[in-house]
């Protein structure tokens, strides 16, 4: 007890020391510490790397590489992941912010700019008439929100370019008959527009419908990929109707259009596409 | 990426543990003086700044909110510090007046830090990053959100606290 009674005799405000007035004097900052050398801190901060590597794997965010570029269709947000493109966005629609915040939330993402060159080249193909690029770049669905939309998205991948399906036929296909809604939903929030080929679902009406990085959009990949649209913006009368199971295409008022189930149609741009696809035309309504 | 493109990033959390690490543990082993210490809340601030980098909204500002992040760890280590030492001083007498007698001058800038975490926060953060950070004005404004008039301000009310608090 005599320790105690000594410790609570001390002062609080006792002996300011040579240092600590220094430190009060002004409000300049306090000269370097002597003691503390710079070959001391090195060595903590390799001692530190050692403690952090350990503690940062567990929380670690997977890399993803990404960049912006200038393509025929506008400015772009391009991010790569180690499994697959993970995120292509028009940066001048509203919702553009939303794809980066995902990724960022998600991942580490590290600025490249080869990921974004290499996708205007695809890009470029593709308006030109060539698809394969596009077709096999893989791609990584991490980032779509549910289980519908990626079925919805994963399904979508199996239609060619010059052909198209409708928003009730991809809702039959997927197992939600009434779900082309969801659909329309589905497509609008694409984190991959262009590479998962969003802009190939139209209404079942023959209009051409919305898209998420805006109508002029949808029209100028559609047309690139053989569709004669007009200012109307509707199918060509010469869209043909072909069938995924049976490889035969038909005129839309085809009796056998209207027999067999919808979610196997698939519309083409035209009879060549159809054939290109490796289907036959129809005998009953002889659309070549 | 364009060469004259904007991207809407801050670099990547690599990059910056690279340009900064240093000049943050020579703050770190100022501000807590003690080797264990410095390491632990540096490991503890590069986690902190992991986990928070996604809210980051761009490259600005990186410097200085990894100067806040620290300096609020130091300071709440010490205050934690001095809330246990004061535990320790009612259960083990013995132990708290042998150390504090053996080394007077140390007390003094226990003191010191004593007072200086009694000051309001805004103006503890300020007077810290100035004094042992040695940052400029503007850079203790972007860390505290506010104006470099008003972290001047900060600075120069912790000053006066500090030095009635020193007797001085």
């Amino acid at each position: 007890m005599k320790h105690r009674a000594i410790a609570r005799k001390v002062p609080r405000r006792a002996r300011p020391d040579a240092e600590a007035v220094s430190i009060l004097a002004d409000d300049l900052p306090a000269p370097p510490d002597a003691a503390i050398a710079g070959d001391g801190i090195d060595a903590m901060v390799e001692d530190a790397h050692r403690r952090m590597a350990r503690a940062l794997r567990r929380f670690r965010r997977p890399a993803v590489r990404a960049g912006i570029t200038e393509s025929p269709l506008g400015r772009l947000l391009v991010a790569e992941g180690p499994r697959g493109l993970l995120a292509v966005a028009y940066l001048d629609t509203p919702g553009a912010a939303a794809p980066l915040e995902a990724l960022r939330s998600g991942y580490d993402v590290i600025e490249d700019s080869a990921v974004a060159v290499r996708v205007r080249e695809e890009i470029d193909r593709l308006l030109a008439g060539d698809s394969a690029p596009i077709d096999g770049h893989p791609v990584d669905l991490s980032l779509v929100a549910g289980d519908f939309q990626r079925r919805a998205l994963a399904h979508l991948r199996r239609v060619p370019p010059g052909a198209v399906v409708t928003y009730q036929g991809l809702a039959e296909a997927i197992g939600a008959p009434s779900g082309q809604r969801a659909i329309g939903n589905s497509m609008a929030s694409n984190p991959l527009p262009v590479y998962v080929p969003c802009h190939r679902v139209i209404r079942s009406d023959g209009a051409i419908g919305n898209y998420g990085g805006g109508v002029e959009r949808k029209l100028s990949l559609l047309r690139a990929e053989g569709f004669e649209i007009g200012p109307d913006k509707r199918l060509p009368p010469q869209a043909v109707w072909g069938h995924r199971r049976s490889h035969i295409f038909c005129r839309p008022g085809c009796a056998a259009v209207r027999r067999a189930s919808r979610p196997r149609w698939m519309i083409f741009a035209d009879a060549e596409h159809a054939c290109g696809a490796g289907m036959r035309p129809c005998k009953l309504c002889a659309p070549a | 990426m364009e060469p004259d493109g904007n991207f809407p990033l801050p670099p990547p959390f690599d990059e910056a543990v690279r340009r900064h690490e240093h000049e943050l543990m020579r703050y770190l082993m100022r501000t807590t003086r003690d080797r264990e210490d410095a390491l632990d809340v540096f490991q503890e601030m590069w986690l902190r700044a992991y986990r928070a980098w996604p809210t980051l909204a761009s490259a600005e500002g990186v410097r200085p909110w990894l100067y806040r992040i620290a300096t609020n760890l130091c300071l709440n280590r010490s205050r934690d510090r001095m809330r246990r030492a004061r535990v320790i001083a009612e259960d083990a007498p013995e132990f708290v007046s042998e150390t504090s007698s053996i080394n007077g001058s140390n007390e003094a800038v226990v003191h010191l830090r004593d007072a200086i975490a009694a000051l309001p926060s805004k103006q503890r953060e300020a007077f810290v990053m100035r004094k042992f950070g040695g940052l400029d004005y503007e850079e203790i404004a972007a860390a505290l959100a506010c104006s470099p008039e008003s972290a001047r301000a900060g600075v120069y009310q912790a000053l006066k606290k500090l030095r009635a608090a020193a007797g001085g």
